[in-house]
């Protein structure tokens, strides 16, 4: 569905994106992971037709973004970083005129059709500008899958929504891929993308560092925090002692990190039993990837 | 077809903002006293046309008063143009809607047309608006039908040379205000050379006095290819404009 191949964009003397080159297929949810700044949105704007690129090919459907811009953009639904709402339209006018402005055959069918996967029914003949962020979000959204694209692009569609709207939106966005759709969505919140996407692609400095299956990704490597009754230096040592482990750092009060490089929990409490183990938890993976993947690991 | 749902927005938005009614009402109420002010002059010329034979050959309705209505608005134009025009890419750019334009199967052609013709539309709303006033003169005389096509077709040619001198000022801002700023200047420095002399090459380049025969009931083929090409090129430098927007 996607194909991106040695994508280069240069703003001045700053590498926005160097050589970047990926592709997603029909169906995935793709998560793109990355600091503020790595080149996430650049990336998805030159999909998306809004921004040039230095050079390098970006391919929707096998249609060059850059030859074909019209039949390209399309297929694609795109819901930049802010939602592009005109705020003194009603969200009813605002969708009919997307639906116009992309070429649907029937626009207030679609636009109504929209109104009702996102749920904005109560508030469809509400001006925009009197909404709250959450439905500004959810019109912004609305907006992207008004002409029923193939592929769907979130930059941050999560962004600035209480815990039980992001919850909605992830149902959402489930129930797209579901269907035909392709999603490729960027985040900065990890459990958003261990929730949500089939693969991640983390990009540091407008590079590619990893993608993979999130759980190839995950695969075990991780931090375990262990808190024990009666710490003891006999213990750091049995547990570095184990296959896999790469440190053990005591933290004092009884809390051991014990970083692994795989999942080592049943034989990280074995070997704490005898210590009174009170407590065992894994720490996100994926955070701990990202972050040594970034450089920003402590 | 495209370009058209961009024009009915543009237009509606600009009906459904304070500022739409305020200039269209504020400019009807101007007009307005333009009006009965040249209407006044005209009575008193007639009336004194009655005692003065020389005066009552020289008395042209399309003259004395046809034209000072065209006229009027022409002036009120040079100064609201700019306030219409200033909408038309600065907010886009600052709200950053211009996202969804340049992200949607519209050519950048769409986009500068249709907003073009929605600021259009508006002026052109405006300037009908003002026709229950020479309606008036059927009443008791006999004006020159002819001159009222032109003067319309002429006046709505002066509007689409401001609004597009306006919308490329528009499109090189965030700002609103600033983009008003460069507008009016655009447009007082054409309004102004035109007293460089009639026969300089800068006052040819003046947009006004291109209007000025059709306001009177003459076209001329070198005043349309003037607005032609006034316009085009405006059209054709704020495609430049907005295109360069992928590339920054």
């Amino acid at each position: 569905m996607i194909e991106v191949a040695n994508l280069t964009k240069r703003y001045g003397a700053t590498l926005a994106v160097e050589d970047l080159s990926f592709s997603v297929e029909r169906g995935e949810i793709v998560g793109f992971l990355g600091a503020n700044g790595a080149g996430k949105s650049t990336t998805m704007r030159i999909l998306c037709g809004a921004l040039g690129a230095t050079s390098g090919t970006a391919k929707v459907d096998g249609i060059d973004v850059m030859e074909d811009p019209k039949a390209a953009k399309s297929r694609i639904g795109y819901l930049p970083e802010a939602p592009p709402l005109y705020l003194e339209m009603t969200v009813r006018q605002y969708l009919r005129f997307c639906a116009r402005i992309k070429g649907t055959a029937n626009p207030s069918e679609a636009a109504d059709k929209a109104i009702g996967r996102v749920g904005l029914a109560s508030v469809a003949h509400r001006i925009i500008g009197n909404l709250s962020k959450g439905y500004r979000q959810r019109v912004g959204i609305a907006q992207a899958l008004v002409h029923e694209p193939q592929l769907l692009v979130l930059d941050e569609p999560n962004s600035g929504l209480d815990p039980k709207q992001r919850a909605e939106i992830r149902e959402l966005i489930e129930e797209l891929a579901a269907g035909e759709t392709t999603v490729l969505l960027s985040t900065h919140v990890l459990p958003e993308i261990e929730a949500l996407c089939d693969r991640v692609i983390i990009i540091d400095h407008g590079r590619i560092v990893a993608q993979d299956a999130v759980e190839a990704l995950g695969g075990g490597m991780g931090v375990i925090k262990l808190v024990v009754a009666a710490p003891s230096a006999e213990l750091a040592a049995k547990l570095e002692a184990l296959d896999g482990v790469n440190a053990v750092k005591a933290k004092g009060d009884g809390v051991y990190l014990v970083e692994t490089q795989r999942d080592l929990r049943a034989e990280v409490a074995r070997t704490a039993v005898d210590a009174g183990l009170l407590e065992l938890s894994s720490q996100r993976q994926l955070e701990d990837v990202f972050l040594r993947l970034t450089g920003g690991a402590a | 077809m495209r370009a058209l749902a961009i024009a009915q927005r543009e237009l509606s938005s600009m009906f459904a903002s304070a500022t739409g009614w305020l200039v269209l009402t504020g400019f009807l109420a101007v007009a307005g006293l333009f009006w009965s002010l040249s209407l006044a002059a005209y009575v008193d010329y007639s009336q004194q046309a009655m005692v003065t034979p020389y005066l009552a050959s020289q008395l042209d309705m399309t003259e004395h008063l046809i034209s000072q209505y065209f006229g009027s608005i022409g002036i009120l134009f040079v100064f609201i143009c700019p306030a219409l025009s200033m909408r038309l890419f600065a907010p886009e750019v600052a709200n950053r809607t211009l996202e969804l334009l340049l992200t949607s199967p519209v050519s950048t052609a769409d986009i500068v047309l249709g907003k073009f013709l929605g600021a259009l539309g508006f002026t052109a709303t405006m300037l009908f608006a003002t026709a229950p006033f020479p309606l008036m003169l059927w009443q008791w005389g006999n004006p020159d039908l002819g001159a009222f096509v032109t003067g319309y077709l002429g006046t709505l040619l002066l509007a689409g040379a401001l609004l597009s001198m306006g919308m490329l000022a528009s499109a090189f801002t965030r700002s609103q205000i600033v983009a008003f700023m460069l507008a009016i200047a655009g447009a007082l420095i054409l309004w102004v050379l035109q007293a460089m002399g009639t026969d300089s090459w800068q006052a040819e380049l003046a947009v006004v006095p291109h209007a000025q025969d059709m306001w009177r009931g003459i076209v001329r083929l070198s005043d349309l290819t003037y607005f032609a090409a006034f316009i085009g090129f405006f059209l054709f430098a704020t495609h430049q404009r907005v295109e360069a927007h992928r590339w920054s």
